[in-house]
């Protein structure tokens, strides 16, 4: 059972980082996951650093192959990032998108 | 002085016959009796511990300790992720500080095996911050990162980490209590498919079950008394931001560096003093960050280090690191392994350390990380 009340306050800082652009500072592909990532792997996570200084981490979604380098530019976006059960909330957050 | 009097570890490994109660009895039982202690004579225990409550609903551990000894003495309880131990051996000394002329006994024990890799994996995470976990991080992913950038910003390939697995299992091959007593090659360690990449299979520690205790006495009449025992000259412990995204830097981890400055200050021992170390070697990389951010190696000479080897037992090297065959090959049941690191100095300072004997080592470290760095120990020990 994914907690409403847990979706709710992280989303909070959702609406604050979206449509922000950054820098790749390190990154990796995910092959053994943890039990709720599994049906994902491989995926690749980033650490980011945005042009505000800030850093986020966050799941690479509509990459290539020659997208996951250090320096290259990506943008925020929203993605469904997890999924429960038939009458569980669907949780949205943040993943990152290659600029081109 | 707070000196160390005694060691027993379990066997490391996938133990299915055993419980971790039963590993803890064992443990226990086997440090009294190399210490020929009664458990009358103990006041009180630390007890290292991080997964029982998330894998196997299993808290109020120090009860069961009472139940398994029948003693009434305080025993705590404690959790720095994989730096648990390291950080209950920190607190049983700064307990006996505060209660001189008594033996306390520290325990760590860790049970991982009767769970699927996903169900350790996504356990181990807890120790990851919400951002992370939110990611679909893992701590292979976490030190991956880390490697990453190293590898990077120095101009080293994967090569270069591989031989932290090639050393360290080498040395696994001598410890009779480690998880793999396999030699590898260069090749295998190559070949091993992706766990996050850059990092492999045989860049990384196991999942192990274990338990290990050690004995430190501030006890007069029983110290003296027994010819193995060493001094504890430092044990040092520092925090850190848990988001590795948070860190002053990527590829070097702030606590280990604190902890390091503060115990060779109070330990008043050099660097090129230590002749033996454990250090936390979760994965390849982390091995070489260790002897960089320890001051033991230059900051990005880690990859170039490496590959001469001369940390390895047997090479003419000056410091002889991860003699049990470290986290990679002894196994890394993880309230277990900071009290292991800190037994292995113990066995190499005493001259029981048989066929992995370092010869003439005065001073040993032991170096514990929690999380990708959130939590660091460094301990100091001498004859």
């Amino acid at each position: 059972m994914i907690s409403p009340v847990k979706i709710w306050r992280r989303q909070k800082q959702v609406r604050r980082l979206l449509h922000r652009k950054g820098k790749i500072l390190t990154w990796t592909v995910i092959y053994v996951t943890g039990d709720e990532f599994k049906k994902f792997a491989p995926y690749p996570v980033v650490i980011v650093k945005l042009e505000n200084g800030e850093n986020v981490t966050a799941p690479m979604v509509d990459y290539e192959k020659e997208d996951l380098r250090i320096g290259k530019r990506v943008k925020v976006v929203l993605r469904k990032v997890r999924e429960g059960s038939a009458e569980d909330v669907l949780v949205y957050g943040i993943k990152l998108k290659p600029l081109k | 002085m707070v000196s160390l009097i005694g060691y027993y570890t379990t066997q490391f490994g996938e133990l299915w016959e055993k419980s971790l109660s039963d590993l803890i009895e064992e443990a226990i039982n086997g440090v009294l009796k190399n210490t020929r202690l009664d458990k009358k004579q103990i006041g009180a225990i630390f007890f290292s511990n991080m997964l029982a409550g998330v894998l196997e609903n299993n808290l109020h551990t120090v009860s069961k300790i009472a139940e398994i000894l029948g003693v009434n003495i305080p025993i705590f309880r404690v959790e720095a992720a994989c730096a648990s131990g390291g950080v209950a051996f920190h607190l049983a000394k700064n307990y006996l500080d505060a209660n001189p002329g008594k033996n306390v006994l520290v325990i760590g024990a860790e049970k991982m095996t009767d769970y699927s890799p996903e169900e350790t994996t996504s356990a181990l995470a807890s120790a990851a911050s919400g951002e992370e976990q939110e990611a679909g991080l893992t701590f292979p992913g976490l030190y991956a990162m880390m490697a990453q950038y190293y590898l990077g910003k120095y101009k080293y390939t994967e090569e270069n980490l591989a031989y932290v697995s090639l050393k360290n299992h080498y040395h696994g091959t001598l410890n009779d209590k480690a998880h793999f007593r396999k030699q590898i090659t260069i090749e295998q360690v190559m070949s091993s498919p992706y766990i996050a990449y850059p990092l492999k299979v045989l860049d990384s520690c196991t999942v192990s079950d274990g338990a290990s205790a050690l004995v430190l006495s501030s006890d007069r009449n029983v110290g003296r008394k027994e010819k193995s025992e060493i001094k504890v000259l430092a044990s040092e412990t520092a925090n850190d931001k848990i988001s590795l995204k948070e860190r002053n830097s990527i590829d070097e981890i702030l606590a280990t560096e604190i902890s390091a400055d503060k115990a060779f200050t109070k330990a008043k021992v050099n660097r090129k003093d230590i002749k033996v170390a454990e250090v936390h070697d979760c994965f390849s990389i982390a091995e070489l960050l260790a002897m960089e951010d320890l001051g033991f190696w230059k900051k990005g000479k880690g990859g170039k280090r490496i590959k001469e080897l001369s940390t390895m037992y047997g090479s003419d090297g000056d410091l002889i690191v991860n003699t049990s065959g470290g986290l990679k090959a002894s196994g890394h049941p993880v309230g277990a392994t900071g009290i292991k690191q800190i037994g292995e100095i113990f066995l190499q300072l005493t001259g029981q350390a048989t066929n992995r004997q370092v010869n003439g080592a005065k001073f040993g470290l032991a170096h514990n990380v929690g999380g990708s760095g959130g939590t660091a120990v460094v301990t100091i020990l001498g004859v």
